[in-house]
Order: structure tokens, then C-alpha cells, then sequence
């Protein structure tokens, strides 16, 4: 049996050396300059800490280095902290070895045992509840081989593991935090000075107003080009993208494609359009036996004109679904699998093979129930105007549903904790790797991330083929069969994948365009034009 | 420091004057006639505009103005000018209610204080301070965010965060005439409390009463605005004038009207609601 | 006096209390969870973890007696999302939110003593109908809405003023940096302040101006700006200062909504990510700091008035 193999580290020194030379002969960037960023509140710096999401993320990943990182090609594992790894034969065990050189922020070495510690203290510690601790289930322990080596030992086989690695896995320093009741809540440490490997350090963190980095001259990967990044805590998206537009904000993330009306003609801003493995989809609940029969969950997606949704909920910036792996898995995504295009006539024909018929009030029916459907939404992006259009399609097709628009905490209480929906309209965001399992296998439904209680044994074993292989031969072939089933079976209905949107100011250099996530994780690589 | 916000309590006076008084406040008449207008627009427009407010037409998203929309339509395709009407009951219907339930918590409240004083005053007096000193907003934004946004709850809530001004008006007003010899005279005739207060005293009070409550209506439809701009008001698919302006946010630099709108309906009717206060003070209470 | 203060201070001790234990009774029975613990993704056993941190796992009761104890020993707790004590989260934020009340708070006497005094001083005429529209347009206006087009017309369009924030990066002790940043904060909230100050004062004024004293010092050939100047604004005051006391519970509910457009990092903001987020101890917090201040005003309101108005009494 052969393993995967990952050896980029001296092809990756030479490119990026080749690369800077080029711009360090031009010297065409200030070396004193200051990014612009902004968040949306105030962040928690250490990736670890319960409640530290999108607000702390992007910061997080410039402060705190990962194993692993996303090739700016292809997405694919690329070394970061660890320059190579390689997985046992049996796939139960994974040797990674680390870069030497590397210093925290306070000067002292980082070696194996804070990878160790990050992970068995921290992460695996269950009573800490660390953010994202789900994604590592298969993780028994990491042990310490030497100063540069470490090994991930597995309950299961777990081939996305790199990938996981990337996936806001900051390592931290053990020589801070293990002294710590909870490495998790050292106010000091996340709210004032955390200590990364990042490219730059944290200088000052006004709550409230902003965070500002400053470059850190030891980083491994060479002095970072910029000399500082402030990340200013603005919570309206509309204030954010005024702020783009007069210059205040280098690069701002966008989520409601609308707000690009200012921004298309102005000559100073660049519209980047990027991928991420992000799928939105309409869940219905399986454990309502009217979902369980497949003809119902395909009418009601062959009634939904994803089209047109498209081109007016996020203005044409997204390509429609076919699955949970997104188009950008180039090795991955398979198109040619069961399409459902816009036909309220198949939808009715489907249904009516199902048993359910026009009612006196155009509204459906069987066994002289009506065929109405509870679906709650939450205020978060444009949940709210994607579940009222796929309401009025349904209606046309006679089926009601009752959109009841919660505020976004008492939402995930009643759909996502107690699944009390009969349908809802949200999304999944997941690294780029094949594996679904957290999201599709019958052990995550009713309390895991299988929102929609989708129980199938076929797909169980499937999935379970996708953890084990070990080629990519293997792999590619496998999550064929498993788009395919999908695409045919419906789990979820699958409605768009939305272009990833930001405003970049043009005097930003080097950002990698491939998604933000990536860009993010080579900040050092950034430059400001002269 | 009351007697400053509110007019000072007057008896009604004799038609013929009343009439006067509002023939010398065209404003004030201007004011009414605009609510009137509005009400019926809101209230029979629909009937005669037969366009469904929510209908989606994702391919005809934010239209300019045309015969078919004539005042376009918005980010789903829906039409704005049955979304306006609609919304326009929805918004004056939460701004009228909430203020009814103010008022009539606030006049029972206040009343029973004001006339049975004792420990009635005391327990009803020290809730309305501890009412007066939560910001109304911060009591509206907790109770919404905990007993969710069905729009009755929206409209007990605004209502309540109205209550207490109501209650100390009120209080003053029944404090000051529980003393009066009528109302002794009518306590030896045998008439019962219910009776005094609410056939005797009350008639008194209502002339202030009615000037709060008109100020309030627009205080309710600017908190109600406010609510949705937090994503805390009226929700979709209901239209109202406030979501309707938190909606268009996100077009404000590439369809300004979407936003203009709902603004202008919301500015015009609290603007008149407000008007007619004033002006029903100054014919109410001439002293004012 | 003394008595009086004393008496007034613990009956807003009792305020507080009910208003705590009411908003801990609201915002545990809110559906929903703190944002660390209840978030898409999460798994059920993540969050009982992080929700037994909290001690969410205990009866209510004991949760309230907790805090309560520990606010009497003042710890105010820590915020479930920010991991940082609630009362140093308070003060992060009071500073700001005071430097924007005052702000307004000063700008609105100001313009609406002005033009108050001057409406009634052309009682009737053009500039009292002018102004007295001014005043009526202020109310009405939605300040979000107003918020929303300031930052178009003034920030995008022209570029003059900061769009948010409370100032540049690296400014932070230019007072002109400051005052840019205050400017459409500040004045939108004065703007929709204004209007009950310039009633006020108009009225208050022309109740003055036609009493008998003013009335005998103009005969007696007191000149007219002496009239004005010496008699009749002091006496005028009163209501002013009543009024302006009142305005400081209205400024707190202003501010949610204004510092929520203009970015401004005070108490309001505070407050509404910490309802979103459900982070009990940060709502209690804000909740009791906004109560006493505005028990803590009411009282002194109350005191300069008597200090102002020697007929009000108080035994």
C-alpha cells in the first residue's frame, strides 16, 4: 500500500524566494505601510475559544500559524507549520514533521509539544467545549516522536486530515497557556496579547474600536512586507462597504452581493469573485414521513427555479448545486449527475405519483390532509428574502409553506438543537476536502450536523470507503458514487453555490485570489504599492 | 416637572368655542386630513390595488417605475406600492394598538393610583418609575429578543414602553379631582368607584389623555421603525413601513427609492400624528 | 434634604433590584442559547460542555441568588462570549457612550435653548413657525433613517466626515480627529432631541414674559434685553432643566440605534450584541449600569430643580 505523500517544502522556499526577489529588485511597495481591514465585532484571539467565529477568524489565522495550509493553487494541503506528512498504511496514524526555526512571538522556540499540547490538552479536552473540536472526533492523541516530529494517532481512518489542519487550527503556545485552569479563557492571553508564530503580532487591541498588528521581523517565512494591519470593528456591512469605497478599508468581504452597486464602476476597487467548498440548500426534516418518500423531495426541488434565484438573491454571483462538493474540488466534482431543471409541471407530476392531489383551495392534499409545511428561518444574510422566494414557488405548485422569520440564537435553537422544522433554507461551509461524513452519515443525524436526519445505509457505507481509501484513485472514485447518490436521493435539496465576494483597494499586492481563507494564511506575502 | 410635557388640564369647553379654535388651526386641520387620507388609503387602497404584496418575481427585481409597477419593484420582485399599502396598515395598525394598549394600561393604572391612593399609589407609583428608568428601548429590545417578534408581541411591548408616561398623567389628573366636592357629592348619593371614576373623573382627563395618546402614535410607529431597522419588528413576509426599510439598506447606493419610500411614509404620518398633538393641545387646553 | 436624598437613593436601590430580577427572569427564558455554546455546527456535546462552564446547568434561582451575591460584593460576572469581566466591558464602553451623550446632550440645549428663545420671541411670526417646523420635522424623522442619509450625503458623497468610529487609528488624541467623528453621531441624536427643548422653552418663556414682574420691570424702563437676560431665562430654566433630565433616559434608547449606524463603540451597541448573543451577564450589566444612571440623574434633576425653584418642598 502506498501512501500520500506531500513534498512541497523546498519546491514552496524556492518559489516564494524566486518571487520576492523579483519585487524586492523593483522595490516597488512601502515597507512602512499600514493594511485596512475591518471585522464585524470584537474578536477573541485564540481560534480555540468557544464563540470565536467570523469576527475572530481572519485575525486568527495571520496570528496564529496552522499545520497545514491551503496551496494558493488548488486548495489543496500545502505546509505550514509541518513542511511534509505522510499517513500509515492503515490509515490509523500520521507522522507530520515540523519546520524548524520557528519562534512564538515572545522569542521562545515553538517545538512539538506545543502541537501536542494544542491538541490533547486543549482540543480533545472535552470539558472545555473548544470551537471546532467536532471537526477532530476521530483524533485519539498526538504524541511527541521528537522536538520536530509528531504523530496524530486515530480511533478511524480520517484521510481529509490535512485539510482539518487548515481549517482554523491554530497551533498555541504550551509555555503560556498550560498553566492555565482553561487554556481557553486567559482573558489576558485572548483579549490583549496572544502569543502566535503568525507573520504578525497582536500591538493593540482597543475593545471596540480596533485591532492592530504589527509585523513580526522573526516570522519563519521571512520579514512580512507590510509593516502593519489594523482591523477595525465595524459591524454594519453597509458602513463597511462605504468605507471601501472612500478608501478606508483595503478589503472588505461582502455578503450581500447588493452592496457591490458602488463599487463596480469605481476604478480603485477590484471585485474579486472567489470559491469556497459553500453550498446553500433546503433541509426537510426526514424524521416527517412525507419527506422520506424521494419523488417529494425532488418535485419540490424541480418546483424551485434556482435560476432565477440566483440571478436575484445574490445577483447572479453563483452557480447552481448539484452536491456537497463544490466545483472548486477540481479532482472531486462530478457534473454529470442528476439534474433537476426548473419544471413546476414534473413537480405536480411527481407529486401526484406520490399521492398528493389538488385540493378545493389549490392547495395539495392526501388522505385529505393538506400539504403544508412549517418552515422557521433566522435573520442571518439573505436567508430571509431565498426562503420567501422558494415559498412563493412551492405555492405555485399548491404546496404551502409557513415561513416564520426568528431572530437568528432562538432559530438555531429550535431548528439546528431541537430540529423542530419541518423544512428551513441554510447552508454548509466546509474545507475543501471530499468527505461529508459529519454532514450526511446516519450517526450525525437528530443531534450532529446531519440537519435533515438523513438516515441511509448505502450512503453510510460509502462514506465509510471515502475515510478509509488511501489513493486518490481510490478516493475520486468513490466520491463519484457518493455525488451521484446524492444528487439522485436528495438528502438535501440543493440550491446554489454563491461566488465568494470582496472589494480589494488596487494598492493591495500579493493576496492570493484564490478565497479569502487562503490568502489569509501567507499575510507575509502581502505588499502595499508605492 | 410634568406639567411640562403634558397641557395642563382644562374642561371641555362649549362647542361653538371648539370649533373656532379649530378653524384658526388650518395646520392642525391640514394634519387630520392627511391621517384621514392615509387611513383610507391603507385601509380600502388594497381592494382597489389588486397586487399581492408578496408575490416574487425574481425576474423582474428591482424595477424602475412602470404601468405595470408604478412605483417599481423591490430585491424579490415584489411590488412597492401594494408593499406600501400594506405596509402602511401594518405600521399605522401596530402604532395605533400599542398605543391603545398604553393607554388603557396606563389610564387603569394611573386612574386606581390617583384615586384610591394608599398603597394602590405606592405599588402602581414605584412601577412606573422602575418603567421610567429602563430606557423604554432597552425594555422593547429585551422583551422582543425573548419572546420572539409575532407582531402582537410587538405591539404589547411598544405599548407597554408608553405605559408609564400615560399612568403619571393620569394619576396627577384623578390625585387632583379625587378632592373635588362633585365627587363627594356623588360618593353621598351612593355611586359606586367604577362609577365615579370612570363616568365623572374620567371625562376630565380625557382631553389630556387624548393629546398623549396622538403623540403616541407616532413615539410607537418611529419605535416600531427603529425595531426593525435591528431586525427586531414586524417580520417577513409582513410588510411594513420599517422592514420595508431595513430591506432596502443594502440598495441605498443603487436604488435610493426603495429606501425613500417607506421614509417618507413614515416621516409624513408620524410628522401629522404629531401636528394633530400639538394642535389638539392647543384647541384642548388654550393655555397650553 | 439629606433625608430626602437618602430616601430617594434607596428606593432606586429597590428600582434596581426589581429590574434585576425581572431581566433575569426575561432573558432566561429566552429560546436560544449564548452564541458560544448554542451556533450552527456545534455539536450536542460541545455544548453542554461550554453551557456547564457557565454553570447554565443549575436551577435558576441559584443562578440569580449567585449573581446577586456576587453583585454585592461587586462582580458583576463574566461575559459568556467575551470571556472578560462584565464590569471592565462596562466601563470599555461607558466612557464612549458618555462622551456621545454629553456631546448631544450639550448640543441640544444649546441649539434648542437658542431656538427656543427665540421662537418666543417672534411669537407668531416667521421664525417661530420656521423653527416650531424644524422641532416638528425633528420628531418625526426616524434617527436611523437620518443616520443613513448623513452618512451618504456627508460621508460617501462629499467625503467631509468619518462615516464611523470614534476615531482614526493612530489620532487618538487629536481633539479635530474627535470632533469629526462626533459630528453626525452627535447631531442626529440632538437633532431628534431637540424639538421637546425648544417647546419647553417657548412656552416656559412666554409664561415668564407675560407675568406680572416681567411686565412691571418693562414699565418701570428696565430695557429689553436687560428683561430678557436677568428675569425671565432664569425663571425660564426650570422646566429646561426638568426636561433635559427626562432627556437622559430617551438618550439611552437614542444611542442604541445611533451608535448602531455610526459604529460607535458605547453601551447601546454593547447592549444589542449582547442580547443577539444572549450573553446574560452583559445584558444584566448594561441593564443595571443604564437603571442606576438614570435613577442617579431623576434624583439630581430633582435636587437642582428644588435648589433652582425654592416653592417645590420637599419634607
Amino acid at each position: 500500500m502506498k501512501g500520500i505523500r506531500w513534498k512541497f517544502g523546498i519546491g514552496a522556499v524556492l518559489l516564494v524566494g524566486m518571487l520576492s526577489l523579483g519585487g524586492g529588485m523593483a522595490q516597488d511597495y512601502d515597507p512602512n505601510a499600514n493594511l485596512n481591514l475591518a471585522t464585524n465585532a470584537d474578536p477573541t484571539l485564540n481560534p480555540w475559544t468557544p464563540g470565536a467565529v467570523v469576527e475572530s477568524n481572519l485575525i486568527n489565522t495571520i496570528v496564529f500559524d496552522q499545520l497545514v495550509r491551503y496551496s494558493p493553487k488548488d486548495l489543496s494541503p500545502a505546509p505550514g507549520l509541518a513542511t511534509s506528512w505522510k499517513v500509515a498504511p492503515d490509515g490509523l496514524s500520521w507522522v507530520f514533521n515540523l519546520r524548524k526555526g520557528v519562534t512564538w512571538h515572545d522569542g521562545k522556540p515553538f517545538t512539538a509539544e506545543d502541537v501536542a499540547f494544542t491538541f490533547n490538552d486543549v482540543v480533545l479536552n472535552k470539558k472545555l467545549g473548544a470551537q471546532n473540536a467536532g471537526n477532530f472526533s476521530k483524533l485519539k492523541s498526538v504524541e511527541v516522536v521528537n522536538p520536530s516530529t509528531v504523530r496524530f494517532v486515530l480511533n478511524a481512518p480520517f484521510s481529509s486530515l490535512p485539510y482539518y489542519l487548515a481549517y482554523y487550527a491554530g497551533i498555541l503556545p504550551r509555555h503560556i497557556l498550560s498553566s492555565s485552569e482553561n487554556p481557553l479563557q486567559v482573558a489576558n492571553f485572548n483579549k490583549k496579547n496572544p502569543i502566535g508564530t503568525g507573520a504578525f503580532r497582536v500591538a493593540e487591541f482597543v475593545p471596540g474600536s480596533y485591532v492592530r498588528l504589527v509585523r513580526y521581523e522573526k516570522y519563519w517565512g521571512g520579514s512580512p512586507k507590510i509593516n502593519s494591519i489594523v482591523f477595525k470593528i465595524v459591524p454594519d456591512p453597509n458602513t463597511q462597504m462605504a468605507q471601501a469605497i472612500s478608501g478606508e478599508l483595503d478589503f472588505v468581504g461582502v455578503s450581500n452581493p447588493a452592496l457591490l452597486a458602488g463599487v463596480e464602476r469605481n476604478p480603485k476597487l477590484q471585485v474579486l469573485r472567489q470559491s469556497q467548498n459553500l453550498y446553500y440548500f433546503v433541509a426537510l426534516n426526514q424524521n416527517d414521513p412525507r419527506f422520506r418518500d424521494v419523488r417529494v423531495r425532488q418535485a419540490l426541488l424541480y418546483a424551485i427555479d434556482r435560476k432565477a434565484m440566483i440571478d436575484s438573491v445574490v445577483r447572479g454571483y453563483g452557480t447552481i448545486a448539484t452536491g456537497p462538493i463544490a466545483p472548486l474540488q477540481k479532482a472531486f466534482y462530478v457534473k454529470d449527475v442528476a439534474q433537476y431543471p426548473y419544471s413546476p409541471e414534473k413537480a405536480k407530476q411527481l407529486l401526484a405519483q406520490a399521492g398528493w392531489t389538488p385540493g378545493p383551495d389549490g392547495v395539495l392534499q392526501k388522505d385529505g390532509k393538506p400539504f403544508e409545511i412549517d418552515m422557521p428561518t433566522g435573520q442571518f444574510g439573505y436567508l430571509v428574502p431565498a426562503t420567501l422566494l422558494v415559498q412563493q414557488y412551492w405555492k405555485a405548485i399548491g404546496v404551502k409553506a409557513n415561513v416564520n422569520v426568528m431572530e437568528w440564537n432562538a432559530y438555531i435553537q429550535k431548528m439546528f438543537v431541537n430540529r423542530q422544522y419541518e423544512a428551513t433554507l441554510a447552508w454548509w461551509s466546509t474545507p475543501p476536502t471530499p468527505d461529508v461524513t459529519p454532514y450526511y452519515a446516519s450517526s450525525a443525524a437528530d443531534k450532529g450536523n446531519n440537519i435533515p436526519n438523513y438516515k441511509n445505509p448505502d450512503l453510510d457505507k460509502l462514506l465509510e470507503e471515502g475515510l478509509r481509501a488511501t489513493g486518490v484513485q481510490e478516493q475520486v472514485l468513490t466520491y463519484r458514487r457518493i455525488q451521484r447518490l446524492l444528487a439522485e436521493q436528495l438528502p438535501y435539496l440543493y440550491l446554489w453555490y454563491p461566488d465568494i465576494l470582496s472589494v480589494r483597494n488596487e494598492r493591495v499586492g500579493g493576496m492570493a485570489d484564490i478565497n479569502t481563507a487562503a490568502a489569509f494564511q501567507y499575510s507575509s506575502d502581502w505588499f502595499i504599492k508605492r | 416637572m410634568d406639567s411640562t410635557l403634558q397641557p395642563s388640564a382644562s374642561t371641555a369647553p362649549p362647542h361653538s368655542r371648539f370649533w373656532l379654535r379649530v378653524r384658526r388651526n388650518p395646520v392642525g386641520l391640514g394634519a387630520f386630513i392627511v391621517l384621514c387620507l392615509l387611513t383610507v388609503l391603507v385601509v380600502f387602497g388594497p381592494s382597489l390595488y389588486r397586487v399581492a404584496p408578496d408575490s416574487t418575481d425574481p425576474l423582474n427585481i428591482l424595477a424602475a417605475p412602470s404601468p405595470a409597477h408604478p412605483f417599481g419593484t423591490d430585491e424579490l420582485g415584489r411590488d412597492m406600492l401594494s408593499r406600501l399599502l400594506y405596509g402602511g396598515r401594518v405600521s399605522l395598525a401596530v402604532g395605533l394598538l400599542s398605543m391603545l394598549v398604553g393607554l388603557t394600561i396606563g389610564t387603569l393604572a394611573g386612574g386606581i393610583a390617583g384615586y384610591f391612593q394608599g398603597w394602590a399609589e405606592t405599588v402602581v407609583m414605584r412601577l412606573v418609575d422602575v418603567f421610567m428608568s429602563i430606557p423604554s428601548f432597552f425594555l422593547v429590545l429585551v422583551i422582543v429578543t425573548v419572546f420572539g417578534n409575532h407582531p402582537l408581541t410587538v405591539v404589547v411591548t411598544v405599548g407597554i414602553g408608553f405605559w408609564a408616561q400615560m399612568a403619571r398623567v393620569v394619576f396627577a389628573e384623578f390625585t387632583k379631582y379625587r378632592g373635588r366636592e362633585f365627587v363627594e357629592a356623588m360618593h353621598a348619593l351612593g355611586a359606586s368607584h367604577a362609577r365615579i371614576m370612570f363616568r365623572h373623573i374620567f371625562p376630565q382627563v380625557l382631553p389630556q389623555a387624548i393629546v398623549l395618546a396622538t403623540l403616541g402614535v407616532g413615539w410607537a410607529i418611529l419605535t416600531e421603525a427603529a425595531l426593525s431597522y435591528l431586525g427586531l419588528g414586524i417580520q417577513p413576509p409582513l410588510a411594513s413601513w420599517g422592514n420595508m426599510l431595513q430591506n432596502a439598506q443594502a440598495y441605498l447606493y443603487s436604488n435610493p427609492m426603495l429606501a425613500i419610500w417607506p421614509g417618507l411614509f413614515i416621516a409624513v404620518t408620524v410628522l401629522a400624528f404629531n401636528i394633530l398633538g400639538n394642535a389638539l393641545r392647543d384647541v384642548l387646553d388654550p393655555r397650553g | 434634604m439629606t433625608a430626602y436624598i437618602l430616601r430617594r437613593l434607596l428606593q432606586g436601590g429597590v428600582v434596581l433590584l426589581l429590574i434585576s430580577a425581572v431581566t433575569f427572569l426575561l432573558i432566561n427564558l429566552a429560546p436560544g442559547g449564548p452564541t458560544s455554546a448554542v451556533s450552527l455546527g456545534r455539536t450536542a456535546e460541545e455544548r453542554e460542555a461550554v453551557l456547564k462552564q457557565y454553570g447554565l446547568d443549575r436551577p435558576i434561582l441559584v443562578r440569580y441568588l449567585d449573581w446577586l451575591g456576587g453583585v454585592s460584593r461587586g462582580d458583576l460576572g463574566k461575559s459568556y462570549n467575551q470571556g472578560l469581566p462584565v464590569a471592565s466591558l462596562l466601563a470599555q464602553r461607558m466612557g464612549n457612550t458618555l462622551l456621545l451623550a454629553l456631546s448631544a446632550l450639550a448640543l441640544t440645549a444649546v441649539l434648542g435653548v437658542g431656538l427656543g428663545v427665540l421662537s418666543a420671541l417672534y411669537k407668531n411670526r416667521w421664525p417661530d413657525h420656521l423653527i416650531s417646523s424644524l422641532a416638528t420635522v425633528g420628531m418625526s424623522v426616524p434617527a436611523f433613517w437620518l443616520g443613513i442619509v448623513a452618512i451618504i450625503v456627508f460621508a460617501v458623497q462629499f467625503k467631509w466626515l468619518p462615516s464611523s468610529g470614534i476615531f482614526t487609528v493612530g489620532q487618538e488624541f487629536s481633539l479635530a480627529d474627535r470632533l469629526r467623528h462626533l459630528a453626525m453621531p452627535a447631531g442626529v441624536l440632538a437633532f431628534t432631541l431637540m424639538p421637546n427643548v425648544i417647546r419647553i422653552t417657548r412656552s416656559a418663556l412666554l409664561e415668564v414674559l407675560t407675568s406680572d414682574y416681567v411686565r412691571t420691570a418693562r414699565a418701570k424702563g428696565v430695557s429689553e434685553q436687560v428683561v430678557l437676560l436677568k428675569h425671565t431665562l432664569k425663571n425660564a430654566m426650570v422646566p429646561v432643566i426638568a426636561i433635559l433630565g427626562l432627556i437622559t433616559t430617551v438618550l439611552f434608547s437614542g444611542s442604541v440605534v445611533v451608535e448602531s449606524v455610526f459604529g460607535w463603540a458605547g453601551l447601546g451597541r454593547l447592549a444589542i450584541e449582547a442580547a443577539n448573543g444572549r450573553d446574560y451577564p452583559v445584558i444584566l450589566g448594561v441593564t443595571l449600569l443604564v437603571g442606576a444612571i438614570v435613577v442617579v440623574v431623576n434624583l439630581l434633576v430633582d435636587v437642582l430643580y428644588a435648589a433652582v425653584d425654592p416653592r417645590i418642598n420637599h419634607g
